[in-house]
């Protein structure tokens, strides 16, 4: 693993948190680093809801079925698409799930350099999952949870990581000095 | 801007870049940076085409409605996607490997641009044809990457009408 990448493969899911909150100023920079992902046709399809009411992350915690760490975590952020801002596609107005995946991305990132842990938990595309969150966090129909990062302060440790594998890598075409992948 | 994050910031679209290739170290490092990147139940549903040759590089131009810089960039990696490894989120676990891509570039001095593909059908079957893609992979999208010939300044576009506090 290069060094010059190591604020890329520092980053681990963390689910295990201390209860000190997390500061404002650095509240403000996770949504900073979030809003300077790239969007499609630079639309920013999205919306942050910041929730650190403990009555919140605890129903949240209730509603989603892999996140009982929410009830540990001190903080979380749910990335939120509002599809009608993004770019539109003839046949389905997806570009705004990349928009949002990308700046759930740096989110990440950004947590494990401020010395925060995380995890991405999945909203989208399952239905009744969505309907509960907007429910919980009160937010209008036109808005989509792709989904949410819980963070906090990290109880755990994990090294640093790539899950780096050659077969899935290809040269000029599929296929191309790889062999060993199977059409 | 705080400045611990500066390797998020200075991610910007680059569309000019220099004759000088990518090598074959960097480009290693990028795709360790892409496959660091979290998936749905861990199940990385995500190939990675890449692309050096010249003839490839101008069809992949031609095919791609804003894919005009590929004629000259010295270097594309295609995010693709098996769509049955992962049918709720492989456009999600790609799209942060393609984020990923995009914040190692610069740390390598590199620079690079996103460049959309899926859902878009007809940029879709094109990419498919010129890459030989088997049935059950789908390109996400394409990152067009090279050493800059333009530096734009690091910036965010925060916007705290995006925020909403609960």
């Amino acid at each position: 693993m290069d060094k010059r990448l190591d604020f890329i493969f520092k980053r681990r899911s963390i689910r295990r948190f201390e209860p000190q909150p997390v500061e404002g100023d650095k509240v403000q920079a996770l949504l900073e680093a979030a809003m300077a992902a790239p969007s499609a046709a630079n639309r920013q399809p999205w919306k942050f809801v910041v929730v650190t009411r403990r009555e919140l992350l605890d129903q949240l915690a209730s509603v989603h079925p892999y996140a009982k760490m929410l009830g540990e975590a001190t903080l979380c952020i749910a990335v939120c698409g509002e599809p009608a801002v993004s770019l539109a596609s003839s046949e389905g107005d997806r570009f705004w799930v990349q928009d949002c995946s990308a700046a759930m991305q740096n989110l990440l990132l950004a947590a494990a350099n401020l010395g925060l842990g995380s995890v991405w938990l999945g909203v989208h595309p399952t239905r009744q999952r969505e309907d509960e969150i907007r429910e919980v966090l009160g937010l209008p129909d036109n808005i989509i949870p792709l989904g949410i990062a819980a963070m906090g302060y990290p109880a755990e440790e994990k090294p640093a990581q790539t899950r780096y594998d050659e077969t899935r890598v290809h040269r000029e075409i599929y296929g191309g000095e790889n062999p060993a992948c199977p059409r | 801007m705080n400045t611990s994050l500066d390797f998020i910031f200075r991610r910007r679209s680059v569309r000019k870049f220099t004759q000088q290739l990518v090598e074959e170290d960097k480009i290693r490092a990028i795709l360790e940076a892409a496959m660091a990147a979290p998936s749905s139940g861990n199940r990385r549903p995500w190939y990675f085409v890449v692309v050096q040759d010249r003839g490839l590089l101008i069809q992949m131009a031609e095919a791609h409605p804003n894919g005009k810089m590929l004629a000259e960039a010295p270097l594309a990696l295609v995010a693709c996607a098996q769509e049955d490894l992962s049918p709720g989120a492989w456009v999600q676990d790609c799209s942060a490997a393609l984020e990923n891509i995009f914040l190692a570039a610069p740390a390598l001095e590199l620079g690079g641009v996103w460049l959309g593909v899926w859902p878009r059908i007809e940029r879709v079957q094109a990419i498919s044809k010129i890459l030989d893609l088997p049935e059950n992979l789908a390109p996400l999208g394409i990152a067009a990457l090279g050493y800059p010939r333009e530096t734009p300044p690091p910036r965010t576009q925060f916007d705290e009408n995006r925020v909403i506090w609960r």
